[in-house]
């Protein structure tokens, strides 16, 4: 069983069915179009694996997630959660899940430890994480009895982390969720996800952060305006996205036109610039005769796969 | 209905509803005070013929007995204001103002059904409205002992006047969280209610002083809490049931609408 499986979930904003989209259309004369969310998704989320779920603003990351938590109503398609349905089963599906929504909202009125004990006693389970969580994430007793108001925005992301996973769920829904986290504490939130994981808990993460994916996340998929362009191993995107290379050589340039995965090959004096994708060992053959000096390949970074598969769609 | 929830809710309003219960029941007690120290003054005015007769029926309350006082209590927008801040302020807000700023999502995303939040968020209303109409009459009851007319008084009916009035502004309270579940944005949920609200507090006002509205009362939930009666032992039924079908018309529209609304995202 998947923890999560969507099968063409669409959502359109606006979009109405049945009786009120006649009389809307009646009285109307200029009614807008249904605005496209989110265009028949399907994924497939492995129990115990971390999911990067990417995209840019109003790619329809949000909606997904809202979706699967029964916060809205899918226009086509379902969605299940450990095998639930997200619209019939949603009050199930949230007892065995934690949400950090993006740029979370906390009670202004209640100090942290009580707003954290209220989110506990809704959750109706038992916080039996959140001393770790607190440790880690430098959250002390004094902090926690502060009220939420006098937080700074990266104290209200740890506590929305806490609160996401105090109560040890066994799927965790993280919308960006070290926006507003120094260095150190994204390290430390790292090392969470990686104790989650190794206990087998599933993680579904959505970013636009593409470093810290490529840092925690086993599979990655893309959407871009609704839909899903791209969703494999993490690995395998990255073995696939091409690198740039920057050789100084002595003597007659080396013939790279005809090697299989080098792209873009321009010459300067003493210089060359190229991409490679894929295994660099045809480039490095094709180079073994030549007098370099100097050679730098850049590290393949998540960013330039990501940006590609974006022109690729852009352009089919 | 939730526990953790309802006793956030008491937590978070705690502070609002002891101002507003200080505030009923010190208007209360003026009310009894004036009656007892005014009223034979005001009588003796009415009769001179000065005033128009319809100042002394002033949304079915008056000054001339204690009875028409407490009515005269209830219905003058000093209190009805005072009850608003929970009827209507809290309720049209208890949903809609969460929505907006997004904490509505971190509670939701919580094994919590959308109707048993809602039914959580009506019954803590009605408690706050249930606790303050009874400091407004518990006002009156020590200003008229204070005032020495307490004998007046018809101590057996209080608990009926008590449940008609917790009716009415439950109706309206149920009126507001139904518009609160209703829209995206706290903006319109509170126009929305208030909007009803003045449409229904202006005819019954209306109609008490200006005999050729008395046609537009009905139409008033106000209409329907006959202070004078009740405090002299009669209760209709039908006024009972008036404002009982209110809330459950209110209560019917929210339960079914809110399941099925998308939430929005927060602004």
């Amino acid at each position: 069983m998947h923890a999560i499986e969507t099968v063409g979930l669409t959502k359109y904003y606006g979009h109405r069915s049945g009786l009120v989209a006649s009389l809307v259309k009646r009285l109307r004369t200029s009614a807008s179009p249904p605005v496209r969310a989110l265009e028949s998704l399907d994924i497939a989320v492995r129990e115990g694996e971390v999911f990067g779920f990417l995209g840019p603003n109003g790619s329809g990351k949000s909606t997904t997630i809202r979706l699967l938590l029964g916060f809205l109503h899918p226009t086509a398609g379902r969605g299940r959660v450990f095998g639930l349905d997200t619209v019939r089963d949603s009050v199930a599906i949230r007892r065995r899940i934690g949400y950090l929504p993006s740029g979370i909202a906390l009670y202004d009125t209640l100090t942290g430890e009580q707003l954290l004990d209220y989110l506990g006693e809704l959750s109706g389970r038992p916080a039996s994480r959140r001393a770790e969580l607190c440790q880690r994430l430098e959250l002390s007793a004094r902090t926690l009895k502060r009220l939420v108001r006098d937080y700074s925005r990266g104290m209200r992301q740890k506590v929305g982390i806490v609160q996401a996973l105090q109560h040890d769920p066994e799927l965790a829904i993280l919308d960006e969720p070290t926006e507003g986290l120094d260095p150190l504490m994204q390290r430390a939130f790292y090392e969470i996800l990686d104790t989650l994981k190794a206990e087998g808990r599933t993680i579904f993460f959505s970013s636009h952060v593409l470093s810290e994916v490529e840092r925690v996340c086993d599979r990655v998929a893309i959407v871009r305006e609704g839909r899903l362009v791209a969703l494999e191993e993490t690995v395998g995107l990255l073995a696939r996205r091409k690198r740039n290379v920057l050789m100084r050589f002595t003597g007659p340039p080396p013939r790279l036109d005809t090697v299989s995965g080098i792209t873009n090959v321009e010459h300067g004096d003493g210089f060359l610039t190229c991409r490679v994708e894929g295994s660099v060992r045809p480039f490095l053959a094709a180079i073994a005769d030549a007098a370099v000096v100097d050679l730098t390949i850049e590290p393949a970074r998540l960013e330039e796969a990501f940006l590609e598969f974006y022109d690729e769609a852009a352009t089919t | 209905m939730n526990r953790a929830l309802l006793l956030h809710t008491w937590r978070a309003q705690r502070t609002k509803l002891a101002i507003v219960s200080i505030a009923l029941a010190a208007w209360g007690f003026l009310l009894a005070v004036v009656y007892a120290r005014f009223g034979s003054r005001f009588t003796a005015l009415m009769q001179t013929g000065i005033l128009p007769e319809q100042f002394a029926r002033f949304g079915g309350g008056d000054v001339f007995s204690l009875a028409g006082t407490i009515a005269l209590g209830l219905i003058h927008p000093i209190a009805i204001m005072l009850t608003s801040v929970f009827a209507v302020g809290f309720s049209a807000t208890a949903v809609a103002g969460e929505r907006q700023p997004g904490t509505l999502e971190v509670a939701l995303a919580r094994p919590l059904s959308r109707r048993v939040l809602y039914l959580s968020l009506l019954a803590a209303s009605f408690g706050f409205i249930a606790i303050s109409i009874a400091a407004l009459l518990a006002g009156s009851v020590s200003g008229a002992t204070f005032a020495g007319v307490v004998e007046e008084l018809p101590f057996r009916n209080l608990p009926l006047l008590w449940l008609n009035s917790v009716l009415l502004f439950g109706a309206l309270a149920a009126i507001a969280l139904a518009a609160s579940v209703s829209f995206d944005r706290l903006t319109p949920a509170l126009g929305v209610t208030l909007g009803i609200v003045i449409a229904m507090y202006v005819p019954e006002v209306l109609g008490s002083l200006w005999p050729a509205a008395e046609g537009l009362q009905p139409y008033s939930l106000f209409h329907y809490l006959k202070v004078k009666a009740i405090l002299g032992g009669f209760v209709a039924l039908s006024d009972v049931a008036v404002l009982s079908s209110a809330i459950l018309i209110a209560m019917v529209w929210a339960l079914v609408v809110f399941p099925r609304r998308d939430l929005a995202a927060p602004s």
